[in-house]
């Protein structure tokens, strides 16, 4: 019996506007993503491409210890990243959130500023400024702090400043977001009834803010499972990550069953954990209110 | 009813208007469709060409060989008149009948060509290609920074090199040295000697600063490396910012590679790739694409072209009987593929 009104519902809903939309992700999004699929059961072809011939071989490959290895460092890699992001990102935005309306946007701006320029162009900048005969060094040497050249390039340690650098922004403005449509009043109120200012923003403006920090962490967590030019780039190749691996399997090895199949497996891992993250952060901003 | 009418005939002639500037344009104008990765060609020698013949030229890239030999398939060897590529792929593209004979008699100066690069393997007969340029992986270093002698990749084992080496971040030159350095074959599949490999190859990983077939050059200009294992073009590019810089003709002998010029199958345009082609084989233009690419000459008339310096380069100017021990790198059988990647993502991930 309820299941008429909520059909007549849907029906009211579909407006002709958003056929085009329908269409697009259709063909750019759902048919691609059947065709990545399609592939994973395939055999790879002799030299190039890939066979007819239906197997499981490739999700068996899965399981190889290298794989499994690489599976552990980007996870690894994603998560310091994660952590490294919301630990310099909310101070960063829960501070410019308290600044007048006009410093808020112009601070926004430069945050966001650098997007306009290829990500490429802006880590080759890193290395200009870390390499061995770079600003970094050179200012070094001509003030006789060091002998020789410091190794800042090519190791794990660059490898992560890339992608803090590449991925903060993404935290700054979901949390500042949060963060500014909080309403200050209930602090005060906190405030008020005696409680300490650490203990207010404990148990108000972080629950608060969750939403921020979980889309944050969904934000940075999910793509730098994939980056792989941040480790080509900063980390001299030297560091495999997912990415990495998927990136190798199409151009080197010529396997794209086998790319195919990684990325499959990349996508069900990010996507368990966006469950959880979502599964927690419910949880949470409902206590919070509550 | 007199507009609809109206707009139809106005439609009409807008589109008979098209159609005819569009096939008076093809009528008139020859056209020449090279396929190639990008910046692969001096611009200069193509407008000359252009001017010359009056033949337009289209020039399209690819990133990778594969991506053109899939689009070689698609099209039945269609679509382009000139592709240029490397070796090994040209020999898989022979094997599946997309290439075209070169009627020789339109290419008078093919007779300029040094025979050292004509017949090779991938065209024993020298039916379908040109041999554009010619390249070697060379091992260069700094001798004011490197401690120990270098004279072939068992060198870069050296423990003295630890965090030093760059080496160009492809699987198959890096375990293809590797097999070299224990004497056998870089083509090799056998599962043992590949096995034997990937054991020697994860002792360099501590010497290994870098992973780079883009820019290592450039790692070696600022210091960051004191030596290389990196392709020719970018050797000569180290040679000329940093001319102290030594290099090394490996004593286990050397990979080799060519790159040439061919017409698929069903070449639309035969006559101008044929002309295309006789231009590109004459001395002076020769010399040009060297001194352009950076890579080794393969015209014997080009040499009185090719300024000093190119001459006086080790990179593109490699003694005769050094280049006498030289090998392809050839496709190799899935199985060792296989294998050889395994290999590769446990030394990367290492």
């Amino acid at each position: 019996m309820t299941a008429v009104p909520e059909t007549k519902k849907t029906e009211r809903r579909i407006s002709p506007a958003v056929i085009p939309m329908y269409i697009v992700t259709v063909l750019f999004v759902a048919l691609p993503m059947v065709y990545v699929i399609g592939i994973t059961f395939l055999m790879k072809d002799e030299v190039f491409g890939i066979t007819n011939q239906v197997t499981l071989k490739n999700y068996a490959d899965l399981f190889s210890a290298v794989n499994l290895k690489v599976f552990a460092d980007s996870f690894v890699v994603a998560i310091s990243t994660t952590v490294l992001t919301l630990l310099i990102g909310y101070p960063f935005a829960y501070f410019t959130a308290r600044f007048s309306q006009k410093t808020r946007s112009f601070i926004i701006l430069l945050i966001m500023a650098p997007f306009w320029i290829n990500s490429l162009l802006r880590l080759n900048g890193w290395i200009i400024l870390l390499k061995a005969n770079g600003a970094i060094n050179e200012g070094l040497l001509a003030l006789g702090i060091i002998s020789e050249p410091l190794k800042i390039l090519y190791n794990n340690g660059a490898m992560m400043l890339g992608m803090v650098y590449a991925l903060l922004p993404f935290m700054i403005t979901s949390i500042y977001n949060s963060v500014e449509k909080m309403d200050w009043t209930l602090i005060e109120a906190a405030r008020d009834l005696g409680s300490k200012p650490f203990s207010a923003f404990l148990r108000v403006t972080l629950p608060l803010t969750m939403p921020g920090v979980v889309a944050g962490c969904v934000l940075v967590f999910v793509p730098s499972m994939g980056l792989f030019f941040i480790s080509d780039l900063l980390g001299g190749s030297k560091v495999l990550l997912l990415g990495n691996l998927i990136k190798n399997e199409f151009y080197q090895a010529r396997n794209w069953p086998m790319g195919a199949t990684l990325s499959i497996a990349m996508l069900a891992f990010t996507f368990v954990f966006i469950i959880i993250y979502k599964k927690v952060t419910d949880d949470k901003t409902a206590g919070g209110l509550k | 009813m007199k507009k609809t009418v109206l707009r139809v005939l106005s439609l009409v002639l807008l589109v008979s208007v098209l159609v005819l500037t569009t096939a008076g344009c093809s009528a008139k104008k020859q056209e020449l469709v090279i396929f190639s990765w990008a910046d692969y060609i001096d611009p200069e020698l193509l407008s000359e060409f252009t001017a010359n013949t009056g033949i337009e030229i289209n020039y399209n890239y690819f990133n990778s060989e594969e991506e053109m030999l899939a689009k070689l398939e698609a099209t039945d060897g269609g679509d382009y008149d000139i592709i240029i590529a490397s070796d090994y792929i040209i020999n898989i593209a022979r094997s599946e009948g997309l290439l075209k004979e070169i009627n020789k008699e339109k290419v008078p100066n093919y007779s300029n060509l040094n025979e050292k690069y004509l017949n090779q393997y991938y065209d024993p007969d020298g039916k379908y290609t040109i041999p554009y340029v010619a390249g070697t992986p060379l091992i260069v270093y700094n001798p004011d920074r490197v401690t120990c002698e270098i004279t072939g990749y068992n060198s870069l084992w050296d423990e003295s090199l630890k965090d030093q080496v760059v080496v160009m971040d492809h699987m198959r030159n890096v375990i293809g040295f590797t097999m070299k350095s224990m004497g056998y074959s870089l083509n090799t599949e056998d599962p043992e000697v590949i096995a034997k490999a990937g054991e020697k190859l994860m002792a360099l990983k501590p010497n290994i600063r870098a992973l780079d077939g883009d820019t290592p050059h450039e790692k070696l200009i600022s210091g960051e490396c004191t030596v290389g294992y990196i392709f020719t073009s970018q050797v000569s590019n180290v040679l000329m910012e940093c001319p102290n810089f030594k290099v090394v003709y490996p004593e286990e002998g050397m990979g080799f590679g060519i790159d040439s010029l061919f017409m698929p199958k069903n070449a639309p345009h035969e006559d101008a790739a044929l002309k295309f082609m006789d231009f590109m084989c004459e001395p002076e233009i020769s010399a040009r694409a060297s001194i352009f690419t950076q890579y080794i000459n393969c015209n014997s008339a080009a040499t009185q072209y090719l300024p000093e310096d190119f001459l006086n380069n080790q990179a593109v100017n490699i003694p005769a009987d050094v280049l006498g021990d030289i090998e392809f790198m050839e496709d190799i059988s899935t199985e060792a593929t296989e294998q050889m990647n395994a290999i590769w993502n446990e030394f990367k991930q290492s």
